[in-house]
């Protein structure tokens, strides 16, 4: 699925959604998260402990709580200089992609462990 | 495109995620046995105090066997909060009545990884919780024991003192005949 934009590169467009849209780089192993103006690489153990941050925010708590401590959340993407400052949309918008960007992840992994299994054969 | 998933580790992330929460659970296991042990010692249970004590470190190497998994496996062993430790008890028999509810959750608990482990094809997982599996077999054994010592002995007269002192006794033989 490489888009035209990155054709002759390494990168590998994943997912993407109206917010933003993920890229896998074939030559240093590393995920591109495009997030609005952001732009992080991070690896792939990475990315899972980023999405796990993600993940672990309470929406119920921000969507109830009248707080204006509750209005964004500031997440840090591991081992970059980056902090996410989300509203709860934004929250949204980027849990949507790194689940789908998990999503692709495990069908190539799915895929190529099949194809892996039928060249055993 | 390259499989990045299993360039990182083979370990599924519902794997990693269930080895992690039996870390907690262990480490969890080895804080209340700990705190039996604080309320034996200032009860005077002393042999019942070295018990736990050695139950304790028992249960923290069970967690520190995951964690070492989970980490040479490539995934991420987190390192668990623990929290709600109960510092009192009810009496002498209720914490060795707890010790063996304890142990059959942990149990029930193996049991649950070695499922979703056979689930996923994910035979690893499974030869390195057969280790636990039979732990339990020990486990469950010793903590029933300590609790039937109760009614064998009784509580009356010094049938605490005796129970006390019969506690670290009790071993387990592997269920091998003679």
């Amino acid at each position: 699925m490489p888009t035209d934009l990155f054709a002759h590169t390494s990168l590998t467009e994943l997912y993407s959604n109206a917010k933003g849209a993920t890229f896998q780089c074939d030559r240093t192993n590393r995920l591109i998260v495009q997030f609005g103006d952001a732009r992080i690489a991070l690896r792939v153990a990475d990315f899972v402990t980023f999405k796990r941050r993600v993940d672990s925010v309470d929406i119920h708590t921000m969507l109830f709580n009248l707080d204006d401590a509750y209005d964004v959340e500031i997440i840090s993407a591991p081992r970059t200089d980056h902090l996410f400052v989300l509203t709860l949309c934004d929250l949204i918008a980027l849990r949507d992609l790194l689940d789908g960007t998990r999503f692709v992840l495990d069908l190539n992994s799915l895929l190529c462990e099949r194809l892996y299994t039928s060249l055993v054969y | 495109m390259k499989d990045l998933v299993r360039m990182r580790t083979s370990l599924k992330e519902e794997i990693e995620r269930i080895l992690n929460e039996q870390i907690k659970m262990e480490a969890h296991s080895s804080a209340i046995y700990l705190s039996m042990a604080s309320w034996c010692d200032r009860n005077g249970f002393d042999y019942s105090a070295n018990y736990f004590y050695k139950q304790s470190n028992e249960e923290r190497n069970h967690m520190l066997k995951i964690f070492k998994y989970v980490a040479d496996m490539g995934g991420t062993a987190v390192s668990p909060e623990v929290t709600n430790v109960p510092q009192d008890f009810a009496g002498f028999r209720d914490i060795f009545e707890l010790a063996l509810e304890q142990e059959i959750a942990v149990t029930h608990s193996i049991n649950r990884i070695v499922d979703a482990a056979r689930r996923v094809y994910d035979f690893n997982t499974e030869e390195f919780m057969m280790w636990f599996v039979k732990e339990q077999r020990e486990e469950e054994y010793v903590a029933r024991r300590a609790v039937e010592l109760f009614d064998v002995i009784g509580e009356e007269g010094v049938g605490r003192y005796m129970i006390d002192k019969a506690i670290p006794k009790i071993s387990y033989d592997g269920g091998e005949a003679e």
